[in-house]
């Protein structure tokens, strides 16, 4: 018999499946009762041929601290993770909010700048950041749209309340996942899916195509697009193969393209041809070695050029890594207010400014109680895990915070929710967050299509795939 | 197409045909040197030998002397230094396919995946140990379902005619190798029944002619045969026919060194009687496909995949 063991009390976060008692919370009775019926040894055969599944099919990342190209299974749990129908739209609508103010915050800071110059966001957060792109200052860009595809984190606080982690406006991954696990969910553990009627996945390309289709340039009606993706070492690559052949369009690798005369053109066996819309999978500096990385070899000579003569479309837009710096992330409540005169739905996380003098020294004084994070980095690299770091790694912090105070951002620990996950044959609750996607080109969508990552170490409050994460199905039920 | 698309399947077509002839050469000869007695081992190495000349790739005949059937399988299938090798041409066929995975449809992607990752966890000793036949057919009818699954599941569009094309310039180019390393002069009737083996023409044959083999009517059949899929003469009319649909030319008429060339072969292949490749030498005619073959290749490199040059262009 599997042991449904609800986890032990009193514990100090929200569990998903489990109210504080021990029973299962309602919308997931169904699904604890299914599981309750099964013998260890049918959950193990499911897993099994889910995991071989996955294998066959290649839906591996690449590992990089590894030796070169290891290809590995991103852990898959069974165990789904359940939202309710209000549940979800309270997120979808937090998240709408969200990303309109964050494309109104990149329209305004490339062009008249009215919030910096109102004083609401300092000149110097914005002029600092590595990602903001001078070079997009007074380019227009079709729609107005800047941020295509968003990722936006977020986390259940103990209260139940979900709270905004992180934004992700530049080359947010993940989606592949979503669709992957449900297919091989749906496969492999069809009777999980029998007391509940579930939102389908399987029409994101499909959106997304439809948000590449409308921003390509005006004047053609069939306008060729194409996925760039860095190349089969990317640990993406997967995600980009997948939504190349889902929407039909093709994979390019930069050595694909070349521009003449500020036109993109894909090198073919008949010779050349336009392409007009680039959903890109490669960071702002290495898309074009003229203008940024020299060395890059992934990029395209002139792709720069081409997109500022409004040849080409390029999705994400130039310069959105401004928006989801860490040292903005505190500015988006205010942006949300200031572009569209409403209050969040989603809050934020409280973070403190390591530029500002107090909260600094407020930060340095409590370093074993706060998570630090740089400003710049991602994937769960670069932080500092106040509670549970020796007190080398705390100075190690200290004295990077002092030397550079505009590179770190610093929060109190979030005591994330957990979600029961299958561990050598027992439920136990390990910490999840979920990752949303939206799409915009005229309005926000948000397909109901989200990734919860779970980080499968005991006590472990980092989910990203490169520090031990893992995926679950994500259940929106219908309404 | 992407250039850089056709000519991962190209090389996929390949690479997956090579993997698949150095199998069943490999399987043919395990299974004949079961039978030879050991008292005469000059005649299992003459047929290792052989088999190095065909499947093994080593360069200058010195060096593939005094071989063994371990030594061989080794070398044939396990080398990763060796590029013609199985573990080496699976391995090439996945990252091939890796590059265009957007382009194949899950089906033949799986295929070659679940292949890659079986030929990875198996080594030589293991191999030998439980009998090579298992692993070598195993690699053997994969490789075929790849063509298989690619002809029912891809649209038959240019990849796949790069694909054909690569498929059938590598068979071509394998049939060529195995003719030429097979010695006619010998054993004639286990000689001529060897090389119909190595090239899965056996059953083909004796239906087709009904009766044993003579060394030249198996040379005639493999080389000549207008419908046994593996001969000279089928593999060169579906590489005219898939770059012609490439093209978009006429067949029977050439718009690129390629295409005038494999109309040449054509032409020879149709026309040539097995007569007058005897009075040349079965050898030397073999010898000459397979030089031809390799010319081919480069004039279809250099007609889709090469390399341009930003100012070469007038866009």
């Amino acid at each position: 018999m599997l042991e449904l063991r609800p986890p032990e009390r009193p514990a100090a976060n929200l569990d998903e499946m489990f109210e504080a008692d021990g029973s299962p919370r309602p919308p997931y009775a169904a699904l604890a009762a299914t599981l309750d019926g099964l013998e260890f040894d049918e959950i193990e055969s499911h897993v099994q041929s889910i995991n071989t599944a996955l294998l066959r099919r290649g839906v591996t990342f690449t590992v990089y601290a590894d030796e070169a190209g290891t290809e590995r299974v991103f852990p898959f749990d069974v165990i789904p993770r359940i939202l309710t129908a209000n549940e979800w739209s309270g997120i979808e609508r937090g998240i709408e909010q969200r990303v309109l103010a964050l494309n109104a915050f990149l329209r305004d800071v490339y062009h008249e700048q009215r919030i910096l110059r109102e004083g609401r966001i300092p000149r110097d957060v914005v002029y600092s950041s590595k990602h903001f792109c001078r070079e997009m200052i007074g380019v227009d860009v079709a729609l107005d749209a800047y941020v295509h595809v968003a990722g936006i984190d977020l986390i259940r606080d103990p209260n139940g309340k979900f709270l905004v982690l992180e934004d992700n406006c530049r080359t947010p991954s993940g989606i592949s996942y979503v669709l992957e696990n449900r297919d091989a969910l749906k496969r492999g553990f069809p009777a999980l899916f029998r007391d509940y009627a579930v939102r389908a996945v399987d029409d994101y390309p499909t959106r997304l195509l439809g948000v590449l289709r409308a921003i390509a340039p005006a004047g053609n009606e069939e306008p060729q697009i194409v996925v760039l993706t860095p190349g089969i070492y990317n640990s993406a690559y997967f995600e980009h193969t997948l939504l190349a052949r889902r929407m039909g369009v093709e994979l390019v690798e930069g050595r694909d393209l070349l521009v003449a005369d500020n036109v993109v053109y894909l090198r073919t066996t008949r010779g050349l041809r336009k392409v007009d819309v680039i959903y890109r999978r490669i960071d702002d500096d290495y898309l074009d070695p003229l203008y940024f990385q020299h060395d890059s070899v992934l990029g395209v000579t002139g792709l720069m050029n081409a997109y500022r003569a409004g040849n080409v479309a390029l999705a994400n837009a130039v310069g959105t890594g401004v928006a989801d710096d860490k040292a903005v992330y505190r500015f988006v409540p205010d942006m949300i207010r200031f572009y569209l005169d409403e209050e969040p739905l989603l809050e934020n996380v409280p973070t403190y400014d390591c530029t500002i003098d107090a909260q600094r020294r407020h930060v340095l004084d409590h370093l074993d109680e706060l998570v630090v994070k740089n400003a710049n980095a991602s994937g769960g690299y670069g932080m500092l895990m106040g509670p549970f770091a020796t007190s080398e790694e705390r100075n190690a912090f200290r004295r990077q915070i002092e030397d550079s105070p505009r590179d770190f951002i610093a929060q109190p620990l979030v005591e994330l929710s957990s979600s029961p996950t299958l561990i050598d044959g027992v439920l136990k609750p390990r910490r999840v967050d979920l990752r949303p996607f939206a799409l915009f080109a005229t309005k926000v969508e948000v397909p109901p299509a989200a990734l919860t990552r779970v980080a499968l170490r005991e006590g472990s409050l980092v989910v990203n795939s490169s520090q031990g994460g893992g995926s679950k199905d994500t259940w929106v039920l219908q309404g | 197409m992407l250039s850089r698309v056709a000519e991962s399947f190209f090389w996929l077509g390949r690479n997956v045909e090579r993997a698949e002839a150095v199998a069943r050469v490999l399987d043919v000869n395990y299974s004949r040197a079961m039978e030879l007695s050991a008292r005469r081992p000059a005649r299992a190495e003459r047929l290792w030998h052989s088999v190095m000349e065909c499947a093994g790739f080593a360069g200058p005949a010195s060096s593939i002397e005094g071989r063994t059937a371990s030594e061989c399988l080794r070398h044939c299938a396990f080398d990763p230094k060796n590029p013609s090798s199985i573990v080496s041409t699976v391995r090439i066929a996945r990252a091939n396919a890796l590059g265009i995975r957007s382009e194949l449809t899950m089906e033949v992607w799986e295929t070659i995946n679940v292949l890659y990752l079986h030929v990875e966890r198996q080594n030589a000793r293991g191999v030998a140990r439980e009998g090579p036949s298992k692993f070598l057919r195993r690699v053997r009818d994969w490789m075929q379902s790849v063509g298989g699954i690619a002809d029912s599941t891809m649209t038959h569009g240019d990849g796949w005619h790069f694909l054909q094309t690569g498929r059938f310039l590598e068979r071509a180019y394998m049939t060529a190798r195995i003719v030429e390393a097979v010695d006619m002069s010998l054993e004639g009737w286990r000689e001529s029944q060897r090389l119909l083996e190595m090239c899965c023409a056996s059953v083909p044959f004796v239906q087709a002619s009904h009766r044993s083999p003579e060394a030249l009517d198996a040379v005639q059949f493999i080389a000549l045969s207008a419908d046994f899929p593996r001969s000279l003469r089928f593999c060169v009319r579906e590489m005219d026919s898939a770059m012609h649909r490439i093209s978009g030319n006429p067949e029977g008429t050439f718009g690129s060194p390629a295409e005038r060339r494999l109309g040449r072969l054509r032409a020879v292949f149709d026309f040539t009687s097995i007569d007058e490749i005897a009075t040349a030498g079965v050898r030397t005619f073999a010898s000459n496909v397979r030089r031809e073959l390799e010319l081919l290749s480069h004039d279809v490199e250099h007609a889709y995949f090469p390399r341009l040059a930003v100012a070469a262009l007038g866009a």
